[in-house]
């Protein structure tokens, strides 16, 4: 059998053509491919070569139309049995082709070629062509015979005219020795043999049979010359006669081989026509070739020689000649039963020539997947011969059914152009419709697991290492889940092995393992922010953040946002991570030598890593990288450089086959069955890199852990900020953000702003003073505030700290290219400072009370100077609540009638020492810190400080004798009284609600001027929040403490008559101290004065009265018992006191019993004014105003 | 004797296939069922849009190999059911009926509703009926 044959197969000459002497492969290719085109030559072409010896047998020779044929047989081909049966089988021609410069010498080249024409006898021509001859050459060609034709160097187009001229001159050549045989044939007769007619001894019989037969022959013969010269009517004639004579004589073979002719012969004549009419003919004729081919092989059964390939090449010259689309069916019939007969045919290169044929046909008939079957047949086949040329046939026919497989390497279907690469990322989430139907088809596991392996082991036999580790690594990748382990590891050292025999640094275009997927972009870490710069804007970064926490707002719905397209800035010179995920999901280790991710763009420094995967194991790494220019960055996928060999795995590959994976059509997820957990289809974000930014880097001073602060504690924190890019930092903007912000006392933005522009590896301090912030009772921390005390190193929780935000950025412009139309202003940056502040519970503030305290002066000579500039006397008092008394530092003498104190309890859970400070600052004098401080243990009073310590409480007494009014003012009474919660109902003016404020606003305003301060160790100190407990403490009473009584009283010895003004004091007590102890005397009269000041701007009238009481607090003035007798009046004294001023009353006292007494002044004022009355919290206008001075003690000593 | 029957999907995916012989040919009938989808393709996209084999599903005899005939039919889903025999006569009422008790099998079985369409079908139900379907194949009995 032959491959490529037609029905038209009968009327081409075929010529050797033969490399005579060395020539170069290029130069043979080169030549050959010149004389190839010459296929056909027309016969008007050659009649100037061709002369008419005697009257041409070719009556009807169609000189206008018709043609020859040729088919070139390079390196020629042994001679058929069979040639004598199908002229057309004969090597006609021999061109021999000769390359000067490598054979110098003619002679040799035509002696050789002479030896070379003695293998084909039938040939009838000879010519041997010698190009690119040398000058001594040419001279000696013209001597020798026709045979060496020399062709002068020339261009190329003269050359092929040339050449044109000589395969014409050949065409001529042959037309006249066909002529010749023809005339011979017609003469004498012709002997043709075929093997099958038997080489024995003929019977009788059979002689005369043979005769017979010859003739029928003889006429077939002439037939298929006349083919051959390109004459078909003439060469129907002649096989109309042999198909009679082969007939009559049953010479069946014949007879087919005539039909055949003769079929031939009418598509020739018909050229071109293809009407239904001559296919049907067609289709008629072959179905009785085939049918009398089949007839001899049935008879002769008992030949050795069978005529099957005929049968069959006839068969397939039919299929060839109906392969179109509408005739599938019965091409397919035709084809089919063509293959069911190559099952009797013995030898086995017929075999395959008729597979490859089969294979073919199907293949132009469009069944892909039937001419994969039979490809495949023809791979085995050629598996079958042992060498590693049908090796690499082999893998090459099977290369082909990888289409029709859907098992294709990646290295082909890249090349088919319907494919673009370049689209990668755009459109990941929607698949590829090839891709789909790829995996759809993937199921045919059984048929590509075989195919792959078949391409394995031939392109191992083959020695191609190359496709043996694409083979693997296409079957391993797809397949590993139907493969058994011990397989598993037997591809892995294919893969190893194959590797070996490759150049390091080969690639292959079919990954293998591991899977690599997208895992994520990681964010920028909080001090590599990159914000977007809006240059039109004083504050540049507003409005370029998302603009709050809603992922969607029906506000921006008309933007064009795809939110799965995300936008990625990256930095030039700034390393960026990503995430991918391999998976591993074979059952032995993989070894991954390097990972890095593939970039064409060609702006970008991938950093490779490598990677050791344990068996069915899924892991995810990180990998960096440096962009290197500024521009779009594209990463489709990794480059993996494992088993040996450099692979691109692609991203998207891996997405379609989760997908894939994910409706149950590709095998299972390699992600999955590693147990890595389900993710997120990842989209890849467009990718810009800017140019270089700025890199501000923080840090705190000291300690970049946390810092402990108890609560309300006040320190001082120092953040360093360098500029670690490449770029001054030109602007800088500190704000805050976060919780507990109000903790944050004061940042010297200054000290930023004043240092820039911040130079690359400059560094800038910033002062920062926090204060720690109150403890939440929901706060776990604070329950845990114990416990947690002593852990020092705890860094705090992350929400609850304030955060310094600082948006800097470098030069709006790039330096140099300033004028840059259609320059994108580089984006600035943001860097969050998180203040580590760890709260933890410290001074606890248990309750605040408000005590008031009565302790009477003793009636001196001398008014005492005025208390506030006496340094107010202040207590406290301790657990032992006791003796409260005696640890007061106040002067008895001077009293303390109505004294307001504020207690605080405290008390200190944490385990250390706290020093506690109380500060009252005055809104008249400029005191700062005008209290004392006692200690508990009273034993030093000078200690300046309360120490509380661990586990204790302890209380702090604050006097609020200082926050009195000098005056009883009418409007700040107006406003103060009503505002209280207990106003009469004169107060209607004002709305419950403003008076309520108002109220607060006197009380905050009181309260701020209270300052506990504290202080702990060394360096840790604050202040108490007690704002809200001193609120609640103060709300009732706040006027009682605020406003001073309209009227002070005061009673002093009259002694030495100093007309002494008391100063209207702020404080309704006035004490009195005695200049000298004992100077008041039983049994003496005592001159004394007391004294009425009139807090208010009225003039006060006023009845006046005194009482003395002893220590019973029995009236000793008056009654039965009296034991004090008076001079003057005591009662019922009308005073007026004009306003702020003082008045005097004196009068004398005699004391007939040693011992304590108490003056009380007490005063009725008339005609009250309204402010009075409010002070008086009077409840009917009628009422009258009554005022009580407070007690006076008077010490009166016997007179011994 | 059917050697074989197969169940494609409208993307020539396999869902079903299952030989009946004891001979270790299942690649073989798996090379079969494959390459008639050839055919199958071919019928699919060039329909013949004409009278009485306008809603035909019946593909008749796709192709004769070697010692089989593969039959072919065609849902209106574009799933394909192949049928691979060893019979060399057979009568084309037999297929018919063979094929539309098989389609009735495969309905029962597509609507399952743990069966997750253009996945394989694993059911044993299913598996068994084919097996009886195939085993009263033409014995002339009616469904």
């Amino acid at each position: 059998m032959e491959p490529d044959v037609s029905i038209e197969s009968g009327c081409i000459i075929r010529i050797a053509v033969l490399p005579i002497g060395s020539i170069p492969q290029v130069q043979l290719r080169d030549y050959v491919s010149m004389l190839v085109r010459h296929n056909k030559v027309e016969l008007s072409a050659i009649s100037s070569f061709y002369t008419e010896h005697q009257k041409s047998p070719f009556a009807n020779q169609p000189w206008e139309t018709g043609g020859l044929r040729f088919k070139f047989m390079v390196g020629g081909s042994p001679a058929s049995p069979w040639e004598d049966f199908q002229s057309n089988r004969k090597i006609l021609a021999v061109i021999g082709l000769c390359h000067c410069p490598s054979s110098p010498d003619l002679d040799v080249v035509a002696d050789q070629f002479a030896t070379a024409c003695k293998r084909y006898s039938s040939a009838l021509v000879e010519r041997c062509f010698a190009f690119c001859p040398g000058d001594s050459q040419l001279e000696d060609g013209g001597k020798k015979g026709n045979n060496v034709v020399l062709f002068p160097p020339a261009d190329r187009q003269t050359q092929e005219f040339h050449l044109q001229t000589m395969m014409q001159d050949i065409a001529a050549s042959l037309l006249m020795e066909f002529e010749k045989w023809v005339l011979r044939a017609e003469s004498a007769g012709t002997i043709v043999k075929t093997p099958l007619d038997s080489q024995a001894s003929l019977s009788s019989e059979e002689v005369i049979k043979a005769k017979k037969r010859r003739l029928g022959r003889a006429q077939k013969t002439i037939g298929d010359y006349c083919l051959l010269a390109g004459s078909p009517v003439d060469a129907n004639a002649h096989y109309s006669t042999a198909l009679e004579l082969a007939r009559l004589t049953g010479d069946f073979f014949w007879y087919a081989g005539a039909m055949e002719g003769s079929v031939c012969a009418l598509l020739i004549d018909r050229m071109g026509q293809k009407d239904p009419a001559l296919e049907e003919e067609v289709r008629y004729r072959y179905s009785s070739v085939i049918l009398h081919y089949r007839k001899p092989f049935m008879q002769d059964n008992a030949q050795r020689v069978s005529t099957l390939s005929f049968e069959l090449e006839a068969t397939l010259k039919l299929a060839r000649f109906l392969c179109r689309r509408e005739l599938a069916k019965e091409v397919v019939e035709l084809l089919m039963a063509a293959a069911d007969g190559a099952k009797s045919l013995i030898d086995a290169s017929d075999r395959l020539i008729l597979y490859v044929e089969i294979a073919r046909l199907f293949g132009a008939l469009g069944y892909q997947r039937k001419a994969a079957f039979f490809s495949r047949q023809v791979a085995q086949l050629y598996l079958q011969q042992d060498n590693s040329l049908a090796a690499i046939s082999a893998m090459q026919v099977l290369a082909m059914t990888t289409k029709a497989y859907r098992v294709q390497s990646r290295a082909i279907s890249s090349q088919s152009p319907n494919k673009e690469i370049g689209s990668t990322h755009a459109d990941a989430g929607k698949m590829h419709l090839q891709s789909v139907v790829s995996l759809f088809e993937s199921q045919w596991s059984t048929l590509q697991m075989v195919v792959l392996r078949e391409i394995l082991m031939s392109s191992i036999r083959a020695g191609d290492p190359l496709a043996a580790w694409s083979a693997a690594a296409r079957l391993l990748r797809s397949y590993y889940p139907l493969i058994t382990p011990a397989g598993q590891s037997g591809l892995a050292s294919a893969l190893r092995n194959s590797a070996e025999r490759l150049p390091s640094g080969t690639r292959c275009a079919d990954p293998a393992l591991p899977f690599v997927r997208l895992h994520s972009f990681p964010l920028h870490p909080s001090e590599m922010d990159i914000v977007k710069r809006n240059p039109g804007k004083e504050e540049w970064w507003v409005g370029s953040a998302p603009p709050g926490p809603f992922i969607y707002t029906p506000f921006s719905k008309g933007e064009p946002n795809n939110s799965n397209k995300q936008e990625l800035i990256w930095i030039v010179g700034e390393p960026v991570q990503v995430l991918v995920e391999l998976a591993n999901p074979c059952g032995f280790d993989l070894m991954v030598d390097s990972i890095y991710l593939s970039v064409h763009s060609g702006n970008f420094d991938a950093f490779p890593i490598s990677v050791s995967l344990p068996p069915s194991s899924s892991k995810v790494i990180s990998l960096s990288g440096i962009p290197t220019s500024v521009g779009s960055v594209t990463i489709p996928g990794c480059t993996v450089h494992c088993f040996g060999v450099i692979t691109e795995h692609l991203f998207r590959d891996v997405d379609n086959l989760l997908l894939g994976a994910a409706q149950g059509l590709v095998l299972s997820d390699p992600f999955r069955c590693c147990g890595s957990p389900k993710l997120r289809n990842v989209s890849v974000p467009n990718i810009s890199v800017v140019s270089p930014l700025p890199l501000l880097l923080s840090h705190v001073i000291g300690s970049d852990c946390a810092a402990i602060l108890y609560e309300g504690e006040i320190r001082d924190v120092w953040i360093s900020l360098a500029n670690a890019g490449s770029v001054p930092v030109e602007q800088a903007h500190i704000s805050l953000s976060g919780k507990n912000q109000d903790s944050v006392i004061s940042v010297e933005c200054e000290a930023l702003s004043s240092a820039l522009p911040l130079k690359p590896g400059a560094e800038v301090m910033i002062p920062v003073t926090v204060k720690a912030w109150q403890l939440g009772l929901a706060d776990p921390d604070n329950a845990a505030g114990k416990n947690i005390s002593g852990n020092a190193g705890r860094m705090s929780k992350d929400g609850s700290s304030p955060m310094l935000v600082i948006h800097y950025a470098g030069p709006l412009e790039p330096p140099g290219n300033s004028a840059m139309n259609g320059y994108v202003v580089p984006p600035g940056r943001r860097l969050v400072v998180p203040l580590h502040i760890c709260v933890q519970q410290g001074l606890s503030f248990v309750k605040a009370r408000l005590l008031s305290m009565e302790i009477p002066a003793h009636v001196s000579e001398n008014l005492p100077k005025p208390v506030y500039l006496e340094n107010g006397s202040m207590e406290e008092a301790t657990v032992p609540d006791t003796k409260t008394e005696s640890l007061v530092k106040i002067n008895p003498y001077r009293g303390s009638w109505g004294l307001r104190l504020l207690e605080l309890e405290l008390s200190n859970p944490t385990d250390v020492v706290f020093d506690i400070s109380v500060s009252v600052q005055l809104e008249s004098a400029k005191d700062e810190d005008s209290s004392t401080f006692v200690d508990h243990d009273a034993a030093d009073f000078g200690y300046p400080k309360t120490r509380i310590d661990r586990d204790y409480s302890s209380r702090v007494l604050i006097p609020l004798d200082h926050f009195k009014l000098p005056i009883l003012d009418g409007s700040f009474f107006a406003k103060d009284s009503q505002t209280d919660d207990v106003t009469t109902s004169r107060s209607s003016s004002f709305t419950e609600k403003s008076t309520k404020a108002e109220l607060n606003t006197s009380i905050k305003n009181l309260i701020s001027r209270i300052k506990v301060r504290w202080q702990s160790g060394r360096n840790s100190s604050g202040e108490l929040n007690i704002k809200d407990g001193i609120q609640a403490a103060l709300q009732t009473s706040v006027m009682d403490i605020l406003l001073p009584d309209p009227l002070t009283f005061g009673f002093r010895l009259a002694k030495n008559d100093t007309t002494q003004v008391d100063l209207p004091g702020e404080s309704n007590i006035q004490l009195k101290s005695p200049g000298s102890k004992g100077s008041i005397l039983a049994h003496d009269m005592i001159p004394m004065e007391v004294l009425v000041c009139n807090n208010t701007r009225e003039m006060i009238k006023m009845r006046l009265s005194i009482a003395c009481r002893d220590v019973a607090g029995e009236n000793c003035i008056e009654g039965n018992k009296a034991t004090v007798l008076w001079a003057g009046i005591l009662s019922g004294i009308c005073v007026e006191v004009p306003p702020l001023q003082e008045s005097k009353h004196c009068f004398s006292l005699y004391f007939l019993v040693p011992g304590e007494y108490t003056l009380v002044a007490a005063a009725v004022i008339d005609d009250a004014n309204d402010i009075l009355k409010a002070r008086a919290k009077a409840d009917s206008p009628d009422e009258p105003i009554f005022c009580r001075g407070p007690p006076f003690h008077v010490r009166v000593i016997g007179s011994t | 004797m059917i050697v074989c029957v197969a169940v494609v999907g409208h993307q020539n995916n396999p869902l079903y296939l299952q030989s009946f012989t004891e001979a270790d040919d299942a690649l073989k009938l798996h090379h079969i069922v494959h390459c008639s989808l050839d055919v199958i393709d071919e019928r699919v996209n060039n329909p013949k849009k004409t009278g009485p084999t306008l809603n035909e599903t019946f593909l008749g005899l796709l192709y004769p190999t070697e010692n089989y005939k593969v039959y072919g039919y065609l849902t209106n889903t574009k799933v394909k059911f192949i049928l691979v025999t060893t019979d060399l006569d057979v009568r084309d009422a037999d297929v018919r009926n063979f094929f539309r008790r098989f389609h009735l099998a495969y309905v029962d079985a597509v609507s399952n509703p743990f069966h997750v369409p253009g996945k394989k079908i694993t059911s044993r139900t299913f598996a068994d009926r084919v097996s009886d379907i195939v085993r009263t194949f033409g014995l002339g009995t009616a469904v």
